[in-house]
């Protein structure tokens, strides 16, 4: 059997060692491997007349070729957010381009199944987050194996309790905000620590949790910054040394207030969030007249080498995935749940984005984790 | 003989180490009995401070910020400030003061020792802008902690095809630039000593993916500038001493660079991340030594007067003559760091 194997959407530390995994275990029972570079658009603009295309976008894997790849973040084969189901005009390929009239987005399906024909993969293993993975289940849909393996540093993709990813970007967070207190005790001030996260909250939370934060601002919940304004400025005054801070989510918004966007939507309606912690911070500051300090975690929090969780979990669905392919199972996302590696029907993804259970997990008027009744719940809590 | 002790400019990982070693060589050396001013300056002017003794200062070694607390306070410009200083340091009995600072808080000891302040000076800024002295406290750990973003911000760089540009501190000296450029690989650099051509730097870089490699790690000073007449900056606001606000040039530059290269560009501000945690072991070394020399000075009444290093040593020069002058990368350095640009 020929597997292929591709990483999609925001890298993420752990995919390294994902992709050694799955190679090790197929090859040891003697089967191929194959690496797609950039996620599904080294499918999409792999040219079947060209005879260097399959040379170009793609790389054979072998036990001597991954030896050393699960030590670094990032991946290897690189990675795009392309989703051939919704082509945007400046992502088609020429040789793709005939027939279009308007800018709209085209389904180039077709063309993947005819690459995945003649490239000779017979299974497909994609690592991503609930874009790429959506691409998995259109293929699924279209009768080719594939068994899909969850990343995302937001850990919100459905069917499973835990992504690659998320663990390395709490645990960087955590460090970087007891970095930050010097600075916010040093100077008596306000802290807002931007984190990245799109639409989903548990960044912010979660690393507010673990760390002690005073605040957490999340996607899920609009705030008032008058109030945040109060409840931080009485937290400084509790605080022995005399500083207060808050985590932000990039997708959170004010009462009342669109999401604040910096730039614009990419073809998969993903669109550059930014900007909302500075404007926090300028409102806390014109609201309290203490000096504020804003800081962006932004990149560095998916940046460099993973995690033993990441590495743990990142292995065993690699070693899980390969499994399922090698004894013909198919269709399948690999998951964790309940503390428990299970694989459920790749279906699931379909569900969208995961979002933190606001309910269960968050106190809407103290703007802070609210965690209780641990007894029963997941080890990440949702 | 009693001294107080003060922190002021932005804080930077060291100034514990220093703090601890001037008390206990001024304790244990010379019987010096010390006073901690809270918040720079400030504390100064309000009169805010308390006893520090060795067992105030113990366990700090290691740690960043400084338990002294810090502001951007200048005495000069506060109304009556001098007057206020002065009645301070009268009503605690104090000699002088031993103040840790920046440029920003080192320029007030001249206009002060002028109406009587006596002041020993210990340099530091992560920028290591100050003249009179090869290094400041705090600017190998901001360049050690800038180093490691730029190796982490390798692999996200690589992963995505992309142009990624990293800003740094370091006001209107590119040291924390070079250094963690050159010592994380950087494609190319943009600092204030040599201005750049943003038409060049682009050129470059599409050569660089031109020749296979898919990604690029431009390091960005805060304070860098083009080549005069070439690309207007926005104008920088000026914080409360009339000092250019810097900070977001990077994102500023972002899609001048992703029209004339055509690569996804992306940015990643350091900002204060570059001043926290533990200071290194040669930041803790210096300001230990610093710290000593310090207490030595106020002790033989080196009044108006600064350590520094310089090469091996630790000297000591008159602040009045550092006042106005930068430290500033030299061309030599720059051109060792180009040599592996692109």
């Amino acid at each position: 059997m020929r597997i292929g194997i591709l990483t999609g959407g925001g890298d993420v530390p752990g995919l390294n060692a994902c992709i050694k995994a799955v190679t090790n275990r197929a090859v040891a029972d003697g089967h191929e491997v194959v690496g797609i570079r950039r996620g599904w658009a080294g499918l999409l603009e792999l040219d079947p007349s060209d005879p260097d295309g399959a040379a170009t976008h793609t790389l054979k894997l072998d036990p001597e070729v991954v030896r050393t790849i699960d030590r670094t973040g990032g991946t290897i084969l690189h990675t795009s957010r392309t989703n051939p189901a919704k082509v945007r005009p400046a992502d088609e390929p020429d040789f793709l381009k005939a027939g279009r009239v308007k800018d709209e987005a085209r389904d180039h399906t077709q063309h993947v199944l005819r690459v995945l024909d003649q490239v000779g993969i017979d299974a497909l293993a994609p690592i991503g987050g609930d874009d790429t993975l959506s691409f998995a289940l259109r293929l699924h849909d279209e009768g080719v194996p594939v068994v899909a393996i969850p990343k995302t540093m937001d850990n919100d993709v459905h069917g499973t309790d835990y992504c690659i990813g998320f663990s390395t970007a709490v645990t960087r967070t955590v460090i970087f905000i007891h970095q930050l207190r010097t600075s916010a005790g040093s100077h008596e001030r306000l802290a807002v620590v931007e984190v990245f996260g799109r639409y989903s909250g548990e960044t912010s939370l979660v690393s507010a949790y673990l760390s002690g934060m005073d605040r957490a601002i999340i996607s899920e919940v609009p705030f008032d910054v008058e109030k945040l304004a109060t409840l931080l400025m009485d937290d400084k005054r509790k605080n022995p040394s005399r500083y207060a801070m808050t985590t932000i989510s990039e997708g959170a918004h004010f009462v009342g207030g669109e999401m604040v966007m910096g730039g614009t939507a990419d073809a998969y309606g993903h669109r550059k969030l930014g900007g909302i912690g500075a404007q926090t911070g300028e409102a806390l500051k014109e609201i309290t007249g203490e000096g504020i300090i804003h800081q962006q975690v932004g990149y560095l929090m998916r940046s460099g080498s993973p995690d033993a969780l990441d590495l743990m979990v990142a292995t065993n669905y690699a070693v899980m995935a390969a499994d399922l392919l090698l004894e013909g199972t198919h269709g399948r996302l690999v998951a964790l749940r309940n503390g428990t590696y299970v694989n459920v029907p790749v279906e699931e993804v379909r569900r969208g984005v995961k979002r933190v259970d606001v309910d269960a997990l968050y106190d809407t008027d103290e703007y802070r984790p609210k965690i209780r009744h641990v007894d029963g719940k997941p080890m990440f809590l949702y | 003989m009693r001294l107080g002790v003060l922190t002021g400019g932005g804080d930077c990982p060291g100034l514990n180490a220093a703090i601890r070693a001037v008390v206990r060589r001024g304790v244990r050396g010379h019987g010096i009995e010390f006073m901690g001013f809270q918040d720079g300056w400030k504390g100064v002017l309000d009169d805010a401070c308390e006893p520090l003794g060795v067992p105030e200062t113990r366990g700090i070694l290691h740690r960043g910020g400084t338990i002294l607390g810090s502001s951007s306070t200048d005495p000069i410009r506060a109304e009556d400030g001098p007057d206020r200083v002065r009645a301070t340091l009268e009503r605690h009995v104090l000699d002088g003061l031993v103040v840790i600072g920046g440029e920003g808080t080192l320029k007030s000891v001249v206009p002060l020792a002028e109406r009587g302040v006596r002041v020993v000076g210990i340099p530091k800024t992560i920028d290591n802008d100050v003249a009179g002295t090869d290094t400041t406290i705090g600017f190998t750990t901001a360049a050690q902690l800038a180093t490691d973003a730029v190796d982490r911000l390798h692999s996200t760089a690589e992963s995505h095809d992309r142009v990624m540009l990293v800003e740094v501190m370091g006001r209107h000296a590119g040291w924390i630039a070079v250094h963690a450029g050159m010592a994380g690989g950087a494609d190319a650099i943009l600092i204030p000593e040599q201005p750049f051509d943003i038409d060049e730097v682009s050129e470059h870089l599409r050569r660089r993916h031109a020749g296979g490699r898919s990604f690029s790690i431009v390091v960005v000073a805060e304070g860098a500038a083009p080549i005069e007449g070439m690309l207007e900056l926005p104008e920088a606001p000026l914080d409360e001493n009339g000092f250019p606000r810097l900070g977001g040039l990077a994102s500023w530059l972002a899609p001048g660079f992703e029209e004339r290269t055509g690569f996804a560009t992306r940015v990643t501000i350091l900002g204060h991340l570059q001043r926290g945690g533990s200071p290194v072991a040669s930041d803790r070394v210096l300001a230990t030594r610093f710290g000593i020399a310090a207490a030595d000075l106020a002790a033989a009444g080196g009044w108006g007067r600064m350590v520094a290093l310089y090469g091996r040593d630790i000297r000591d020069v008159r602040i009045a003559d550092t006042v106005g002058l930068r430290n500033l990368v030299p061309i030599e350095l720059y051109r060792d760091a180009a040599v592996f640009f692109g």
